[in-house]
């Protein structure tokens, strides 16, 4: 660009040199001093900028900077701060983070020895052998003698009669309750041994609980809730071993009942018989 | 030489003659020509503009990174605060190495509560306690014929009153009911158990800030379970609350009965 500039501005000179020498009349040479003028008005350099303006431009740069800039920081400046008091006096003070802590360990010290030692004082009153037998077995919390409480529970309600020994619909009753029975106390250690793992996981939730930051709190909540659901399934499982044998138990009675109407029925027939025989 | 000289002559000559056109000439060549470059060290502009200059980066320095380092320095402080007191990313990993070891102890819940129970002896003993403790609800359309199976069927009206069958049939469909209700509840046990372990799961890849969505999601659970718990306590009532009424009965049935043969007697009597 600055080139091509050169290149114009030279053809001009010499076409304008060229101009004046060969001008022959003086009105030539008065128009080609009036197009001198005019190209010099046109292509001649700007005035210069006065320096003063120059200070002035700075000036204001430098009054953005100290005014509004600086106001601008100093505000944010404030508010962060504000926000940082806020957070260390107010939402999560370390003296209230550290006194919360030191309550679940000392509320750890207080009470779960002395709850451990109320759920583990011995229930066992049996005092004969098999009652006694039956009565360890089905409270040690254990599940791999399932064998032995069959056993121990035979030994102290006796085993089913023989097929031979009692009518059909009586020893199918026995045996339904006494399965129901049996199932229920099976049901019961199974629940005991879930109930010292559920104690346990409680236990690690409340350790957890007394080392956590506000920010790790959450894991730990979000955890004793889901505890809480597993506790409630196991509580319903409960629950529903308890509708078995409670609904056994009415179906035990209306069995009886049952019968005791067909006996009645034939009774009732059997007099009829003997009245009509006279 | 010579010709250079006589040229020279020549120009200035033609000069002398025209002066007008070489006053045109000089005029319009000095104004339109470049102008002289200005020294960066002589020129009094320059040292003005490199005054101003250093006056606005000592301002920039002072004004703006004074304020950037006052704010640097809050932030750095409140950063520090959130990493070492708010959301220690030790405890953050601690915190979730608990869930999982939570997860270890209530999936060996589960492990001890699947361990099979059944205890009956005989074929329809047996089959009517696979069913009641299935915890599969497909298996409950099964129920009614087991039962009748193992605890008889409605008396027909020639062998009870309408009465004493009314009884029987109420007091049966209660405990069937109820024994439904057991196998339902079993099956809703096992898929809260599933459930609880999937939030577990999803607790243990959890962010401190995401914790409390996926804990709303396990209260929502927890409700619900309530819900299932409280049914099967319903159930558990209406059970009780039958058998109470059997009870009532009998002695409804007992009262009918005496009067039944006080009348008999006193009709006896009066033959006589």
């Amino acid at each position: 660009m600055v080139f091509l500039t050169n290149m114009m501005f030279g053809l001009f000179l010499a076409a304008f040199f060229y101009a004046i020498v060969s001008a022959r009349t003086r009105r030539q040479l008065l128009a080609l001093t009036l197009a001198g003028a005019l190209a010099v008005a046109v292509l001649g350099p700007p005035p210069a900028q006065a320096q003063g303006s120059l200070v002035a431009v700075i000036q204001s740069v430098l009054n953005v900077i100290n005014g509004l800039i600086k106001t601008a920081l100093n505000s944010i400046n404030s508010v962060r701060t504000t926000v940082s008091n806020l957070y260390q006096q107010a939402t999560w003070p370390v003296a209230l983070i550290n006194q919360a802590r030191a309550t679940v360990t000392q509320m750890i010290a207080r009470y779960r020895g002395l709850m451990q030692n109320i759920f583990s004082i011995d229930l066992k009153s049996a005092t004969l052998q098999n009652p006694a037998a039956l009565e360890t077995v089905m409270r040690n919390h254990q599940t791999g003698d399932f064998a032995s409480l069959t056993n121990s529970f035979a030994n102290t309600y006796g085993a089913v009669p023989a097929a031979t020994a009692v009518n059909a619909a009586d020893r199918t009753m026995m045996d339904m309750d006494d399965a129901l029975a049996v199932d229920n106390l099976k049901t019961l250690k199974e629940s005991d041994f879930a109930d010292d793992l559920t104690l346990q996981a409680a236990d690690n939730i409340e350790d957890a609980a007394s080392q956590a930051a506000p920010g790790s709190a959450p894991f730990l909540t979000a955890t004793a809730v889901v505890a809480s659901i597993q506790s409630q399934a196991l509580t319903q499982k409960m629950l529903a071993a308890e509708l078995r044998q409670e609904a056994a138990r009415l179906a035990h009675e209306n069995a009886l009942r049952k019968r005791g109407a067909t006996l009645t029925g034939d009774v009732n027939a059997q007099i009829l018989n003997l009245l009509q025989r006279k | 030489m010579r010709n250079m000289i006589a040229s020279l002559k020549q120009g200035l000559w033609w000069v002398w003659r025209h002066k007008v056109r070489t006053v045109v000439l000089l005029l319009v060549v000095s104004l339109l020509g470049p102008g002289p470059v200005r020294s960066q060290f002589l020129d009094p502009c320059c040292a003005i503009l490199a005054t101003s200059l250093s006056t606005i980066s000592s301002t920039l320095s002072s004004v703006i990174g004074g304020g950037l380092n006052s704010i640097l320095s809050v932030e750095k402080n409140i950063s520090n605060f959130e990493q070492t007191v708010v959301w220690p990313q030790k405890l953050i990993t601690q915190a979730q190495s608990l869930v999982g070891n939570v997860r270890v102890i209530f999936n060996q819940i589960q492990g001890v509560m699947r361990v099979p129970v059944n205890s009956a002896s005989l074929p329809a003993t047996q089959q009517f306690e696979q069913v009641l403790l299935s915890r599969d609800p497909n298996q409950i359309a099964q129920t009614s014929a087991q039962y009748s199976a193992v605890y008889g069927a409605v008396p027909n009206p020639i062998a009870a009153s309408p009465q004493t069958r009314d009884i029987t049939d109420m007091t049966d469909a209660a405990a069937q009911a109820a024994m439904k209700r057991a196998i339902e509840i079993d099956a809703l046990a096992d898929l809260e158990l599933q459930a609880a372990d999937e939030i577990n799961q999803s607790i243990q890849a959890a962010a401190p800030g995401s914790a409390p969505i996926i804990e709303a999601q396990a209260d929502a659970w927890l409700v619900r379970a309530n819900a299932y718990t409280q049914s099967a306590t319903a159930d558990l009532m209406r059970v009780r609350a039958i058998d109470l009424a059997n009870a009532s009965a009998n002695v409804k049935n007992g009262a009918a009965n005496a009067a039944a043969v006080q009348q008999q007697i006193y009709n006896l009597l009066k033959r006589q």
